[in-house]
């Protein structure tokens, strides 16, 4: 378990890390970025990067819950290592969901700065892979 | 997969949440054993035989299985 309560302690600095370049990202964003601002890509990118913080620092929030507490530190160690929910994940391909998402979110950004309409396909299709994934996993969920 | 677990939890006053926490898995999937809806693996089943000091074979009914 010390090896866990290890690894939360460095989650909580990596998402610190996190929260703080997205809060340096805003300022210069706000400060800094004024000739681009009213742009839809430059908004999206802002929403992306505010939603990404608040999650981290939510995230931290609950980490430090669970590291104070010996009995919750070890229901989120189960939790993470449940098998059942290892299966579930893996057959609605969440890990590579995740990651396929990702990719298209960063290219959607890139593309953004060149045509609208391939940057709202692509962010789209990403929304709804990760929508028609977590409806899998849910359905998966209810079967197993 | 029939299994005694809810039996043997009955028996020993032991609630899922306990057998959970000991085995190292969720509530949930305890529930999911026991209601047949998810087949635990050997490890897991191993472990749960061991926490009722049992045979896995004595907890988990392999009948289904013989033909």
């Amino acid at each position: 378990m010390e090896v866990y309560r290890s690894k939360l302690k460095r989650r909580i600095l990596l998402l610190s890390i996190l929260v703080l370049f997205s809060a340096f990202l805003g300022v210069y964003d706000v400060f800094f970025q004024t000739d681009i601002s009213k742009s839809g890509i430059f908004c999206f990118q802002c929403g992306l990067t505010t939603a990404i913080a608040i999650i981290a620092a939510i995230q931290i929030m609950r980490f430090k819950g669970v590291l104070s507490n010996d009995e919750k530190l070890k229901v989120q160690f189960n939790k993470e290592n449940d098998e059942r929910l290892r299966a579930i994940k893996a057959k609605a391909g969440m890990p590579m969901l995740m990651v396929t998402s990702i990719m298209i979110i960063v290219a959607a950004i890139i593309a953004g700065y060149f045509n609208t309409v391939i940057f709202i396909t692509l962010v789209s299709v990403a929304l709804f892979q990760l929508i028609f994934g977590l409806l899998v996993k849910l359905l998966y969920m209810k079967k197993m | 997969m029939n299994t005694k677990i809810p039996d043997l939890r009955k028996e020993r006053k032991i609630s899922q949440e306990e057998l959970a926490l000991s085995v190292g898995v969720t509530r949930q999937t305890i529930t999911s054993i026991e209601v047949g809806k998810y087949t635990a693996s050997l490890p897991l089943a191993y472990k749960i035989a061991r926490y009722f000091g049992l045979k896995i074979e004595e907890v988990f009914d392999f009948s289904e299985y013989n033909d």
